[in-house]
């Protein structure tokens, strides 16, 4: 399994959750984060704000599905060629998955 | 080592933490989040309810019919040795029970390294 952490711009949080959905990946988790990337934040005459309010899109899935949610998350967070801020996406494994509610194994 | 991530309900927070601190994991880190399962309502089912009047059209009813609702839950975060993972799981398991859909899930996902930041100290000698 892995585990799918996606920081992207707050404003497309809704139209990307709701295209997972639509694509038959209903499971995500959100939160508030705030962060800073590559290019410092962003600099405004002699202030440097770089903490920027993002939001970060979690979701656990099978291998075979992990390619499908990535271009998934590419196309719907994406605001134009190449803008800066847009986000990350990061992937990584997960070796167990548990139910809380039936105590099983599996997601 | 062992990253547990339990997404779990939020009035479940103190239940846990006391379950995990009477069996020696008193380390912990949680904050809220906001997330859905594999269940999902119908949409289509809940709106047409409305219509016909069999569902109250009050705040929490429109409500339903969003795709996009989703629950408030608390992720909670412990980091353990491999051998005490599995018991770390069952204790989480137990105090988190209700048998309902929306009690949580748990993730294991393994770390390479750990370092103690007053000491810069690295690895198992954290735990």
């Amino acid at each position: 399994m892995q585990l799918i952490r996606a920081i992207i711009r707050p404003q497309k949080t809704n139209e990307v959750i709701t295209e997972l959905l639509a694509a038959g990946f209903p499971a995500v988790t959100k939160m508030e984060v705030y962060g800073r990337g590559k290019q410092k934040g962003i600099i405004v005459g002699n202030v440097q704000y770089d903490e920027i309010p993002k939001e970060m899109v979690m979701i656990v899935c099978e291998d075979e599905n992990k390619d499908d949610i990535i271009k998934i998350i590419i196309r719907t967070a994406r605001t134009g060629a190449g803008n800066f801020g847009d986000g990350k996406i990061f992937v990584s494994t997960v070796s167990e998955a548990y139910t809380v509610s039936s105590g099983k194994a599996g997601l | 080592m062992k990253e547990i991530i339990a997404i779990i309900r939020p009035n479940k927070i103190n239940t846990t933490k006391r379950i995990l601190m009477e069996n020696h994991f008193p380390a912990f880190t949680c904050r809220s989040c906001l997330g859905r399962g594999k269940k999902n309502a119908d949409t289509e089912l809940v709106a047409a309810l409305m219509q016909a009047g069999e569902l109250p059209r009050d705040v929490i009813g429109e409500h339903f019919t969003e795709a996009t609702r989703l629950i408030a839950k608390r992720l909670f975060t412990l980091v353990t040795s491999d051998e005490l993972a599995d018991k770390a799981v069952k204790l989480i398991i137990e105090a988190n029970q209700t048998g309902n859909p929306g009690d949580g899930k748990i993730f294991v996902c393994p770390i390479e390294e750990s370092y103690r930041v007053r000491d810069g100290e690295a690895a198992d000698e954290v735990f």
